[in-house]
């Protein structure tokens, strides 16, 4: 229907260029030379669909692989730290006040009892408690202080941080014996 | 199953190659060459998409593929066209018939067209396409198909003003 409303409307001109356009000229026979390329364009063509297809699997699989490569492999070390503790030793000279602390503060810090980065430097950190053995037991939980301080005589972890760190602290333990 | 399909595929090729490849002549503006790759492509294309189409219209497949490269081609690549005043004369040996010095007039004027008015021209009055269908095959809106043709037309008229007289 479109066609020959489009064929009605020509004009003169319009005609005559269709006329010219399907007048064919000799007609051109497939030979084999034309049936040999098709056959070698199909070859080339498949040959580059395959290599395309190759170097995709290549790719993905290289890819995968990169990925759990980069996969990180614990689940513990996915967990966000936890926060740092603060200094639990102050350097407050009154011995009242750290004893209180002490056994209070750091099982709040950990109440899951893991071992976590940050008890080790500031156990050994202090340098007025050098040499103590206290030291080692005073931040962590009271199970891993009663395995370091097996070797002592006091059984509680609490007691012997007290004891071993008092004469360091207190200032008027040696003034006394003098007045 | 392969050697059906390629049978299959081979009679289509041999009975419509001589239309294709007139058509791709035209689309061509005449260069002979370019004509032939343009169709091994397309036909080689075909191939790989002959077992869903072979039932429906392989022509047509084949039309939509060269009209569209055709179409694409000059902004691809430059093929040595250069726009001129004149056309060029076209030997007239004695030989040569009427019919094929208007044709080669004709390929000539073809060759001054840009690609896509080329397309769309050759696509309405060879193939004798509405407008939609040669939208489709150019793949364009059918506004821009039909100014295609239409600017291609008013340009073929100066053109082929000389063979093709007007009436009156």
């Amino acid at each position: 229907m479109d066609r020959m409303d489009q064929t009605d409307r020509m004009d003169h001109f319009e005609r005559q260029l269709t006329r010219l356009m399907q007048q064919d000229g000799r007609p051109v026979s497939f030979e084999a030379r034309h049936r040999e390329a098709l056959r070698a364009g199909v070859r080339v063509r498949r040959r580059a669909r395959a290599a395309r297809r190759a170097a995709g699997s290549v790719l993905a699989v290289a890819g995968v692989g990169l990925g759990l490569f980069l996969w990180p492999h614990g689940h513990t070390e996915d967990r966000p730290t936890a926060p740092q503790p603060r200094p639990v030793i102050s350097p407050a000279p009154e011995p009242s006040t750290s004893e209180s602390q002490a056994p209070s503060g750091t099982p709040s810090s950990t109440p899951t009892g893991f071992p976590t980065p940050g008890y080790t430097p500031t156990t050994s950190e202090p340098p007025s408690t050098s040499g103590s053995s206290a030291t080692a037991s005073y931040p962590s939980p009271p199970t891993d202080t009663a395995t370091a301080t097996a070797g002592g005589t006091t059984p509680p972890a609490t007691a012997s941080a007290s004891e071993t760190s008092e004469p360091s602290y207190d200032p008027s333990a040696a003034i006394s014996p003098s007045g | 199953m392969e050697q059906a399909r390629a049978g299959e595929y081979d009679a289509f090729v041999a009975a419509r190659w001589s239309v294709l490849f007139h058509l791709a002549r035209l689309l061509t503006g005449g260069d002979r060459h370019r004509a032939e790759d343009l169709l091994q492509e397309s036909l080689v294309k075909l191939w790989f998409v002959w077992p869903k189409i072979a039932d429906e219209a392989p022509e047509a497949y084949v039309r939509k593929v060269l009209a569209r490269a055709a179409a694409r081609s000059a902004r691809r690549r430059w093929w040595g066209e250069r726009p001129v005043e004149e056309l060029p004369e076209t030997a007239a040996d004695g030989d040569l018939s009427a019919t094929v010095a208007e044709r080669s007039r004709l390929e000539a004027a073809l060759a001054q067209l840009s690609p896509q008015q080329r397309a769309a021209v050759v696509l309405r009055y060879y193939q004798d396409l509405p407008d939609r269908q040669v939208a489709e095959a150019l793949g364009c809106p059918v506004g821009t198909a039909r100014s295609h043709a239409s600017r291609g037309v008013a340009r073929l008229r100066g053109l082929l003003a000389d063979v093709i007289e007007p009436v009156g």
